[in-house]
């Protein structure tokens, strides 16, 4: 227990004194997960938009199967995209091993499911009379996706709290896309990992420290929206 | 001049027709009322009308160009129209907010925008309500917001799906004077459902009776349940409600749907002591003046609506409790 009270006591003040290494862990975890956060939206809420708004052949095939992918582990997509951009890879000639653009690849792949499927839910929840609403006030069909859009506006964004959630807490891809590069591809989770079997507690419990508050904050702000929601 | 026409309108759901009209048109600058019980089809058509559906067959003409049976290219002819639905959505944003959709949509500049939102505001009377959110809006307050937003889009054509229905007799009256006002000031043509006989009466220039998707020429609830035999000299005779027995011409047998026409019952003053074919007897239970009309509800084991314009009847003659003979000519009589 005073072990483990030691390191507490260390890794707080770690903290206190703005250790350089340490806020570049937490600076490089939060940029690839913030960026392949906002590309999987990008690329998400508008699927989710046509899956909830569309009907087509395959769409309950499609939804079975991005549930599915909803529990897709971290090292399965590690290993699927390993597979396309080390050197034997078709994509190998890009030199994205080991970079920080292969992790949001990874990380992007991850979430994406999770975007979509929670948009699409969002989006299904709205009142199908809202559209209805939109066009006979003149919209177009994208005015009228764009005042959806306002309706769902909370469940689109919690979606997205959500994905940001998965992406930050995840080992699995920043470590077999990243490399766990010290100043380069280290994260908070990576860090965590490795200063474990260093059997270096102080930076890991500062890590964890933070990693904890981030997870905090995000299920504040989503447990705020989802009490908006309902309003 | 003819503002809508359909030609041959169908819309199938699966096996089941739920509108299915020969021919079908509406005036510019009218306040029509379609009449009909539910699932008569009456929400369909108006949602045919507003181009927010497209029908299965047939043909529809807006000022005579006929309209793309794909209703996604239609949003310049939308914007002519605009539905206020039975039970309406309002976007949860302010009622100021809600009015301002319309005209966001069209790219009306701000100042432009404010002046004519609080002009429909005043107009449903909701100017003291302007920046509340919609989430504490009573039911009437929620139909008035939905009808300014309609209003500020600056419609030629207005439908209301039963825009007084479950509001309170306040509110009822204020919906109605609204919807006198805007076809009367603005010549905004005027399309509303509703049960209601008397508002129907009170408000429609002419009533179109719906029935299981189809034109009938028996507005006002005369529509009943039938039973059509033969009788001994090869004439149809139908029973109607089990308890009316009524000479009509159809080529069908069985059990059948029955719409007599209130508009086309005669009062038979001096019945005489022979029988008159399709004479009935009634005891007068109701007695309303609507507009030019005079809607009469008479008991004849089940209530019969005459409607007789004014001019043609005394009504010092008439009275609560009174027996009446009123005339149901074969050529009133329509059997689905």
């Amino acid at each position: 227990m005073d072990f483990f009270l030691d390191s507490l006591k260390s890794a707080l003040l770690l903290l206190w004194s703005l250790d350089p290494e340490l806020f570049f862990i937490i600076y490089v975890s939060l940029k690839v997960s913030f960026t392949a956060t906002v590309f999987a939206g990008l690329a998400g809420i508008p699927c989710g938009f046509l899956i909830a708004l569309r009907d087509f052949p395959g769409k309950k095939a499609l939804a079975t199967f991005l549930n599915s992918m909803l529990a897709l582990p971290t090292v399965v997509v590690g290993l699927f995209v390993y597979a396309f951009i080390s050197r034997r890879g078709v994509l190998g000639f890009l030199d994205l091993l080991y970079t920080q653009t292969a992790m949001v690849i990874g990380q992007f792949i991850l979430i994406l499911p999770i975007v979509i499927t929670f948009t699409s839910a969002a989006v299904s929840q709205v009142d199908s009379r809202f559209r209805k609403t939109a066009l006979t006030l003149g919209a177009t069909q994208f005015q009228a996706a764009l005042l959806i859009f306002g309706e769902a506006r909370f469940g689109i964004v919690a979606s997205m709290i959500a994905a940001f959630g998965r992406v930050v807490s995840e080992i699995g891809i920043a470590m077999m896309l990243g490399g766990n590069i010290k100043g380069f591809t280290r994260t908070m989770t990576t860090a965590m990992a490795l200063e474990y079997d260093k059997g270096e507690f102080v930076l890991a419990v500062a890590l964890g420290i933070v990693l904890l508050l981030i997870s905090v904050c995000l299920n504040v702000v989503f447990r705020m929206i989802q009490g908006r929601s309902r309003i | 001049m003819i503002l809508f026409e359909a030609k041959d309108l169908t819309k199938t759901y699966g096996k089941r027709t739920v509108l299915d009209l020969p021919y079908f048109s509406l005036d510019e600058g009218a306040v029509y009322c379609l009449q009909g019980p539910n699932g008569s089809g009456k929400t369909t058509l108006l949602e045919i009308l507003s181009f927010l559906l497209p029908p299965t067959t047939g043909d529809i003409f807006y000022k005579g160009r006929k309209i793309d049976s794909n209703i996604v290219r239609l949003t310049d002819l939308r914007r002519e129209i605009v539905l206020v639905p039975q039970n309406p959505v309002l976007f949860s944003r302010t009622v100021y907010g809600n009015v301002e959709v319309g005209l966001k949509i069209r790219g009306i500049q701000a100042e432009q925008r404010d002046v004519r939102i609080r002009e429909c505001l005043d107009i449903v009377n909701m100017l003291d309500l302007a920046n509340a959110h919609v989430r504490g809006l009573s039911g009437g307050e929620v139909q008035r917001t939905a009808i300014a937003m309609g209003l500020a889009c600056s419609p030629k054509v207005i439908f209301f799906d039963e825009p007084t229905s479950n509001l309170d007799s306040m509110s009822r009256k204020a919906i109605e004077r609204i919807i006198k006002s805007i076809n009367e000031l603005d010549g905004i043509t005027v399309v509303f459902t509703t049960h209601d006989a008397e508002q129907a009466f009170r408000l429609a220039g002419s009533v179109i009776a719906l029935h299981e998707g189809r034109l009938v020429n028996s507005a006002f609830g005369n529509i009943f349940n039938g039973l059509v035999t033969d009788d001994s000299v090869d004439r149809k005779i139908c029973l109607v409600e089990n308890m009316v027995r009524l000479r009509v011409d159809t080529p069908k047998a069985g059990p059948v749907s029955v719409c007599i026409s209130p508009t086309d019952l005669r009062i038979v003053n001096d019945p005489g002591a022979s029988a008159v074919e399709n004479l009935l007897k009634g005891t007068i239970t109701r007695i309303s003046n609507e507009g030019e009309m005079v809607l009469i509800t008479l008991d004849l084991g089940f209530p019969l609506n005459v409607a007789l314009p004014q001019e043609n009847i005394v009504l010092s003659t008439l009275c609560l409790g009174r027996e009446l003979h009123v005339l149901c000519p074969s050529s009133s009589i329509q059997i689905l």
